[in-house]
């Protein structure tokens, strides 16, 4: 009774989303504040539809009810809670069920947030999202049904996939579907806009915290997906150009020029038209990710549903909504009144330069993940784009606009003054290049591009800190009131600042990479090896150990360094039973920012064991910098300008710390 | 700076930037692809040794054979004719006789196809598109995505 | 019925969530007022941007009225917004009201009816699994999660992995067997049969080739019972794998030799020799008379048992010829004359073997 309870709450959810498209978009045109404030409520009701439909999913897995195709045909009564609860969103109906409980999600935020939407604009933002989450629970209802009978009910599962098995995916999809379907808002903010035919700063500023959120999320979730990888494939790899990967990329790559274009939105009142195309690109570029993934058309690890008819379907759906998009985009945009063109040495001069990078990286990165679906399609030729595609096109094109970062922080709205900024960068220009200069000496023979790749990342982290430096002391200045006006610089200051430094974090751990080192031995018990940047690995044994559901040989290992002993590290083959599949599992020990990455391979002819082995300088910081940028974002989101406008003000600013935001 | 000049800074910034973009991409095209290749085309048009490719086909049965030194030396057929390969290095979990295979390198002077990449499946029941294809293309691809028989 | 009830409370609520507002007759705080607060903060801020040195103060004056002329639109505009009571107003909300009670359910019916399964109750593993059922009513596979579940809650009870083991190996599930097997071996210890049934498991989840891991098994059986056919027989499967059929060939037939002549494996035995006599020379130099006497007695006490076809009868009486035993031939003969007095044809058949052979010439003198 509960499972058909919460089937029957998706087709509920359905006609309620009816609702929530054409009352507020009808309460919207006739300006009937009745008829818009419908929105709230009916979106607040679609999510706890959607989500009473997730949790009762949800509760099959926990309890195995095998009743349910979908728990019958990927769960098994012996795996482990934790793994039962992912297991939900683990296959692709359940995570096209996660995908629609965080589109309604995001419809009831924006249902019921405080802050300065002015009520048309909520309207029809709550009507679009609507309209979007009609036509996934239409696909989700109609071709990948998560509730699904089975009569009789089988006695056991088929299992998941053990690859799949694994905490890195518990928070991975999650996190990146909270990015991807984010977007949704800003596309349906976009889109209320060209319905009303309104746009202006105030739009800018209503739809920043949501692009901050969706941004917070996907990035984490980016980030969290190539952690995963890098430990669980078994191959030190941590981000391999796989088309799957570039698709979530995409829309990073957009919203993060997204996020700086509405600043100048917000305050110029500029590029109000590219803002919009930038919005409806961004999740075109989400629905064209789920559309490959989910079609198939790239085969992957993702690609659990290889499915023709579902692929058509999301066509459709990605036809219809971008399509549509752009073609309200066309036949609006040219009524809309043009922002002045401004000085090219200037904020908004900066924030276009980003915007211009930004844009044409991603679009380099589009051609190499598209091109070979397109030449197999046109000549039938199957070539490959790989990393070193993307490494000679995705690269040069960052790294200007790296260096440009700390001038766009510096720089003054409407006619900059570039000699004053670049005397004012000049410390951290020195400082870094000092550095590169220090690390080349110490690395001499090595790599050259690694020490000026932390060089640019240490000019990053210090340009961003820069800013806080010179708003907030100058010569003669005492450190503490120095240190109390820099805490009074807005939050959306501090958030500017976290972000760009976790860029130089992750700029940093990048160009370590290549001084990180691979040894392909073959050991025997007792052999000793070394693995590179001063570490040492001895093979101890070689056991058999069984698992909840599976059976593993693991090869334990102990490090040294110096002589010394610092550890030990486990590496083992796995075999899953149920599925009768055998996988890796690397053996990882972290020093510091480094880690030692160890991967058991074949038993040679001779007996010894191949083995894997490396030094992995830094590594760390690849990721801690996306963290660090994480919470940039959210520090951005908190800035008090998102309160105002909320029915209720709470405070006054402080008079002496004077806000204000600047990006 | 006028109106216009400021226009035209902007203008000539953005074609720069996309110029030198199209040129990253056009030399990047020539450069870093690299094409697929099954056993049976190699045999027809025979490919130059150096020339980087993927090679793409089922792994022969019987056919593996570990050299020592993590040497290992197997042949990818796709029914019509086979190529012997040599790779060096860990080779993916689901590497097995009789199933699907995709390797990049390059062949050497004596017809020994030197892999550096053995590419990984991380499910049973994945096959690589382009293997799947040529497969097909030589008929040995059964209904249901199996591997086809081979004893 | 309870399923309706509650399938329609939660239509009300969803309706509810519709109706509510557009029953209130005002609604909160509307209009622009969001708007002017924006352009008020907007122009405090470019002061405080210019304190920063992020304006001149010159730009700083001219975005400054930028932002009041806005405000001021702004301003004008919220005068005209505002909750309206009129005619066409209400009859908005009867629309709106009339769509929400007719289009949710309906099309929340039309949806569920299509694709819902109403009557279907939840069936929670573990719930199923107390349920207290007769062992004739379970099927094969009840029975397994049964002891499956069993198993979870006490993994060291290896003697339902043992019962478990073969199921698994009937339902084909190779893996599951040997991993069941291996259990039963860590609780019960080594035994020769288990061992051989582990390998046995094995074997058939690498599709029939037997390696490293059964070979072991199959080693360590013989080691303790060197007569155990399950294991002998696969280690001749071994060797021939290996390349090796003669040392195949020596180990089934010894096989044979050792084994009861009715022993169920005889004929899948003789199979392989079969097969491997085919492959490499004939067979039957190679087959031992131990085994010959084997395979007859073996025909003989079938055909005593329950009869036969002629031809099996001829069979009988030529290789009690060919093992120099006329006298047995003679009696399986007299036999047959029994047993086929209903089928000359047959009889016939026999009596021109047996004169063939030698038996008639002799019982004719």
């Amino acid at each position: 009774m509960l499972i058909e309870a919460g089937h029957f709450a998706l087709a509920l959810a359905l006609g309620l989303s009816l609702v929530q498209f054409a009352v507020p978009l009808w309460g919207a045109r006739t300006n009937d504040p009745v008829l818009m404030s419908v929105g709230g409520p009916v979106s607040v009701a679609v999510f706890l539809l959607v989500a009473f439909s997730f949790g009762v999913l949800t509760h099959a897995y926990m309890v195995s009810d095998f009743s349910v195709l979908n728990v019958y045909a990927n769960s098994h009564s012996a795996k482990p809670m934790i793994y039962k609860i992912t297991g939900v969103w683990g296959n692709h109906e359940g995570s096209m069920l996660l995908w629609i409980l965080i589109l309604a999600l995001f419809g009831a935020m924006v249902g019921v947030a405080r802050n300065s939407v002015p009520p048309k604009l909520r309207a029809n933002t709550i009507a679009v999202q609507g309209a979007v989450t009609i036509a996934f629970l239409l696909f989700l209802l109609m071709t990948s049904n998560p509730f699904e009978r089975l009569t009789p009910a089988p006695f056991e599962g088929q299992d998941l996939n053990p690859v799949l098995q694994d905490l890195g995916l518990a928070i991975h999809p999650p996190l990146l579907y909270i990015g991807y379907v984010g977007f949704s808002i800003t596309f349906a903010f976009a889109m209320a806009a060209l319905i009303e035919g309104k746009i202006d700063a105030v739009w800018a500023r209503a739809v920043r915290p949501w692009t901050l959120a969706a941004w917070l999320f996907l990035t984490l979730g980016i980030s969290m997906g190539s952690y995963w990888a890098y430990y669980e494939l078994g191959w030190g790899g941590w981000w391999f150009w796989d088309p799957v990967e570039n698709a979530s990329l995409l829309p990073w790559i957009l919203g993060t020029a997204l996020i700086h274009s509405t600043v100048v939105m917000e305050k110029r009142e500029a590029l109000k038209v590219w803002t919009i195309l930038l919005a409806i690109l961004t999740f075109s570029l989400s629905l064209m990710g789920t559309f490959l993934v989910r079609s198939g058309v790239l085969t992957s690890v993702h690609a659990f549903a290889v499915d023709p008819d579902r692929g058509l379907f999301i066509l459709v759906i990605l036809v219809f909504f971008i399509g549509g998009s752009l073609a309200l985009f066309a036949w609006r945009a040219p009524l809309l009144r043009q922002g002045g063109v401004f000085a090219p040495v200037s904020r908004e001069g900066a924030l276009v330069m980003n915007n211009l990078f930004l844009a044409t990286a991603c679009a380099t990165v589009l051609i190499g993940t598209l091109y070979p679906l397109a030449l197999e399609a046109v000549t039938g030729a199957k070539i490959s784009v790989g990393a070193p595609f993307f490494n000679a096109t995705f690269i040069p094109l960052m790294i200007p606009l790296l260096i440009l970062v700390p001038f766009g922080q510096v720089l003054a709205w409407k006619r900059g003054d570039l000699a004053g900024v670049a005397q004012r960068l000049a410390a951290a220009a020195l400082i870094a290049a000092f550095v590169t200069v220090l690390i080349y000496g110490f690395t001499y023979g090595g790599p050259v591009a690694a020490p000026l790749g932390v060089g640019l990342g240490v000019y990053l982290i210090l340009g961003a800190f820069n800013e806080v430096v010179t708003r907030s002391w100058s010569p003669g200045v005492s450190l503490s009131v120095a240190a109390r006006k820099a805490r009074g610089l807005p939050r959306s200051t501090w958030g500017t600042v976290m972000a760009h430094a976790g860029v130089g974090l992750t700029v940093i751990g990048i160009a370590a990479t290549a001084w990180s080192t691979e040894r392909i031995v073959s050991m025997r018990l007792g052999d000793v090896a070394d693995v590179g940047g001063g570490y040492e690995a001895r093979l101890d044994s070689v056991a058999p150990r069984t698992g909840p559901n599976y059976i593993e040989d693991v090869a334990r290992m102990t490090l040294f360094s110096g002589g010394r002993e610092v550890g030990f590290v486990e590496s083992a083959k796995r075999f899953y039973p149920v599925r009768a599949m055998p996988t890796t599992e690397a053996g990882i020990r972290t020093f510091g920012l480094s880690q030692v990455y160890v991967s058991v391979g074949e038993e040679q002819p001779d007996g010894s064991l191949g083995m894997r082995l490396y030094y992995k300088p830094l590594i760390l910081l690849i990721w801690l910098g996306t963290v660090v940028m994480a919470i940039g974002a959210g520090i951005s989101m908190t800035d008090r300008r998102f309160r105002v406008g909320a029915p209720v003000r709470s405070r006054n600013a402080p008079p002496t710390a004077a806000p204000a935001p600047a990006e | 700076m006028t109106r216009k000049q400021r226009r035209l800074v902007m203008i000539g910034g953005a074609g720069a930037v996309l110029a030198v973009a199209l040129g990253l991409v056009l030399v990047a095209m020539r450069d870093t692809i690299v094409f697929f290749r099954a056993p049976s085309e190699i045999a027809a048009q025979g490919v130059d040794p150096g020339v980087r490719f993927r090679l793409g086909g089922l792994v022969e049965d019987g056919s593996i054979r570990h050299a020592g030194d993590q040497v290992v030396l197997f042949r990818v057929t796709d029914g019509g004719a086979t190529v012997d390969v040599r790779y060096r290095g860990h080779l993916p979990d689901l590497f097995r006789e009789g199933q699907g295979v995709v390797t990049e390198g390059a062949l050497d002077g004596a017809g020994l196809f030197v892999a550096d990449t053995v590419l990984a499946r991380h499910d049973e029941n994945y096959m690589p598109r382009e293997v799947a294809d040529a497969l097909k293309q030589q008929g040995l691809w059964q209904h249901g995505g199996d591997a086809p028989p081979t004893q | 019925m309870a399923i309706w009830i509650i399938l329609a409370a939660m239509t009300a609520a969803a309706v509810m969530s519709a109706l509510w507002p557009l029953s209130r007759a005002r609604t909160a705080a509307l209009g622009t007022a969001g708007e002017g607060l924006f352009y008020r903060d907007q122009i405090e801020e470019i002061d405080r941007e210019l304190a920063r040195g992020l304006f001149s103060p010159a730009e700083a004056a001219a975005a400054k009225a930028e932002a009041a002329r806005r405000l001021i639109r702004a301003e004008s505009r919220r005068e005209t917004a505002g909750p309206s009571l009129d005619e066409p107003a209400l009859r908005r909300r009867r629309a709106a009201s009339a769509v929400a009670l007719s289009a949710v359910p309906l099309l929340a019916l039309a949806i569920y009816g299509a694709y819902g399964s109403p009557h279907e109750p939840a069936q929670p593993l573990a719930a199923r699994l107390v349920q207290e059922r007769d062992l004739a009513d379970m099927d094969i596979s009840e029975a397994v999660a049964r002891i499956e579940s069993h198993l979870q809650q006490n993994p060291a009870d290896g003697r339902g992995w043992e019962v478990l083991a073969p199921v698994y190996m009937r339902q084909g599930r190779f893996d599951a067997a040997a991993n069941a097997y291996a259990q039963a071996i860590r609780h019960l210890g080594e035994e020769p049969n288990r061992l051989a049934n582990y390998g046995e498991a094995l074997v058939n989840a690498s599709e029939g080739v037997v390696q490293a891991a059964a070979r072991e098994a199959f080693e360590a059986a013989v080691a303790t019972d060197p007569l155990q056919p399950k294991a002998r027989y696969y280690l001749g499967r071994a060797a021939e794998q290996d390349g090796d059929p003669e040392a195949a060939l020596r180990r089934y037939e010894a096989l044979l030799r050792d084994s009861p002549s009715d022993a169920p494996w005889i004929s899948v035995v003789r199979a392989r020799i079969d097969a491997l006599g085919a492959a490499s020379q004939p067979a039957s130099p190679a087959l031992g008379i131990d085994a010959i006497e084997g395979m007859v007695a073996q025909l003989a006490g079938r055909l005593a048992e329950g009869g036969g076809s002629a031809e099996d009868w001829a069979r009988l009486v030529r290789s009690y010829m060919v093992l120099d035993r006329a006298e047995q031939a003679a009696g399986a003969l007299a036999e047959a004359r029994r047993a086929l007095a209903n089928d000359p044809a047959g009889l016939a058949e026999v009596e021109e073997t047996a004169r063939h052979a030698g038996v008639g010439g002799e019982s004719g003198q």
